[in-house]
């Protein structure tokens, strides 16, 4: 199988949020009941994504072209959800295998059962999309995003949004093929007065499998123009052979300075606070007079007591 | 102090012989007491909270550990990491509130300058864990100076690793830190790297693993006291101080040898 994207073309969303309403209802997410829902001061809603929604419509108010508007107000729609990044950073730091890249359509996947409720996926996403919902256990938090309804892909249906998209602004097919339609559909827009318009999801240094087309530009549509994947997740991953490796150099280091000083003793030693003499124990010989400060080199601390040196071979 | 012996006059000779002479005969020990029950207990219920941390953590730092143990075992750790958390950063915290004068004393000693015999027993200390039998150390005051270093890294570390356990908490449950929290995942994980390594070190010399420190166990995980001998060897400066003032020193029955 080739690898597959979701081809989103904002200038032909009529945001009737259809692709909303087919995710929650292919996935079994719940919605708010009759009269739970507030307004929230935009049309779009929810406002953002959470636990219950993977996917929603975004609405940016932007300055329509003059000639092809009468009204003040132009709307640039975005789709927001999960990216399905083709490096998802978001999986390299789940400890518990629940995300993962399906490595035949590309899409990043999810396995709520294997969700230990970290949130770390949350801060290594470059677009801020996993949120969470409440399982209950003791508040236990698991992760909940769009997984390219791998389900259907794997039963030969596209995603759910997708069949449901009336205005055709959702296609879903071979990577590739997404792309060329994108791309084509860019130069029509750039023929037809619409100068910024351009196509995410196909950066150079940042390749998604939702690939999207923005009539009016990145910023118009809520888009990052050049992703990236945060610094803070390279580092937390080298952090764990680092750490093995210095928990491993210090136990053979720990057990090599053991074994060296296996059969290890020492005299017996005493103070005598009247001559200031500390003495060995089993035979009066006076050690150290006072308390003074050490006088010998460092040199001549390992080398005084070894065969060569001018202790001989006894230690203290 | 080195093997070899020093010449004194007879008259002080005959002094040193009668002392040793009366202090056989009582069959007893002077003991010096280095840690209040207080700093005991402090110490072993964080010792303890420090080792289970070390241990519930690897169950999310290391992914092969997590998905042997399922989803839902690792959650319960991962609660139990949680509890263990507060009580490693509230036992401290009350202990602290109910003995200033020891934490003043602790942060005194961890940051007294360093001699001459400080600077000389932290240059030998590396070879000295693998020549131990060879090598005789600087006599040293109230808290070696690589004891100050390896202490003063476990404080650092400790409170770096409650600190960003704390934020970990909040960042998955009321607040949202964005890409801060894996700075401070990151932060948590080299306070992990930090403990693991000293703590190891610690339990080996403090836990008297290490031979030349067989009998150290004491002063946290028993009485508290060392014996003279070895507080001579281990902290000579301090230990001719406290065997003059006598303020901490108490008697016991010697040891029978063998």
């Amino acid at each position: 199988m080739a690898e597959k994207a979701i081809l989103f073309d904002s200038s032909k969303c009529t945001a009737c949020k259809g692709c909303q309403v087919a995710c929650k209802c292919w996935n079994d997410l719940p919605s708010p009941a009759a009269g739970e829902a507030k307004w929230s001061g935009t049309h779009q809603n929810p406002i953002d994504l959470n636990g219950n929604t993977r996917l929603i419509i975004t609405f940016n108010e932007t300055e329509a072209p003059a000639a092809y508007s009468t009204k003040p107000i132009g709307w640039a729609f975005g789709r927001r959800s999960c990216q399905h990044c083709d490096d998802a950073p978001c999986a390299t730091v789940c400890p518990g295998g629940a995300i993962t890249k399906d490595e035949e359509t590309g899409f990043v996947t999810v396995d709520d059962a294997k969700c230990i409720g970290c949130q770390y996926c949350k801060s290594a996403c470059p677009f801020d999309v996993p949120r969470y919902y409440n399982d209950g256990t003791l508040g236990k938090s698991i992760i909940n995003k769009c997984t390219g309804c791998i389900d259907r892909i794997e039963a030969g249906m596209a995603p759910a949004c997708v069949s449901t998209c009336q205005p055709d602004a959702l296609k879903f097919g071979d990577r590739d093929e997404m792309l060329k339609i994108a791309y084509e559909k860019v130069e029509w827009l750039h023929d037809h007065g619409y100068p910024d318009a351009c196509v995410a999801g196909d950066d150079e240094n940042y390749k998604t499998h939702v690939i999207h087309v923005l009539k009016y530009g990145y910023e118009a549509h809520g888009q990052l123009e050049n992703p990236s994947v945060p610094a803070t997740v390279a580092m937390t991953q080298v952090m764990k052979p680092i750490t093995a490796a210095a928990s491993g150099l210090t136990v053979v280091g720990l057990g090599a300075m053991f074994a060296l000083a296996a059969g290890y003793s020492r005299r017996r030693l005493v103070y005598n606070p009247d001559t200031q003499d500390t003495l060995d124990y089993d035979t009066s010989e006076v050690v150290q007079h006072g308390d003074p400060q050490d006088s010998e080199s460092v040199v001549e601390h390992i080398t005084e007591n070894l065969p060569f040196g001018k202790g001989g071979a006894k230690h203290e | 102090m080195s093997s070899k012996t020093i010449a004194v006059s007879a008259e002080e000779q005959a002094k040193n012989e009668a002392f040793l002479k009366e202090r056989k005969a009582s069959g007893k020990e002077m003991r010096i007491t280095r840690h209040s029950k207080q700093a005991r207990i402090t110490h072993g219920v964080t010792i303890v909270c420090c080792i289970l941390l070390c241990i519930s953590g690897l169950f999310v730092f290391v992914p092969q550990l997590a998905a042997a143990a399922g989803a839902q075992t690792v959650f319960a750790i991962r609660m139990s990491h949680r509890v263990l958390g507060v009580l490693f950063v509230a036992v401290p915290l009350i202990s602290a509130i109910m003995a200033p004068k020891g934490v003043v004393h602790i942060f005194k000693n961890l940051f007294h300058s360093w001699d001459s015999d400080d600077k000389k027993w932290m240059l030998l200390f590396f070879p000295y864990l693998f020549m131990a039998k060879w090598i005789h150390m600087p006599d040293q005051g109230e808290v070696k100076s690589g004891q100050r270093f390896a202490d003063g890294m476990l404080w650092l570390f400790g409170a770096e690793m409650g600190i960003t356990g704390i934020l970990l908490m909040l960042g998955s449950t009321v607040l949202d830190f964005g890409t801060g929290y894996g700075i401070i995942l990151w932060l948590h994980d080299l306070g992990f790297l930090m403990i693991a390594v000293f703590g190891m070190a610690h339990i080996f010399l403090g836990g008297g693993i290490f031979q030349p420190y067989r009998g150290t166990h004491r002063l946290m995980f028993g009485d508290g006291t060392v014996s003279e001998a070895d507080a001579l060897y281990h902290w000579g400066h301090w230990a001719r101080e406290e065997m003059t003032t006598r303020e901490h020193v108490t008697e016991f029955d010697a040891p029978k040898t063998k």
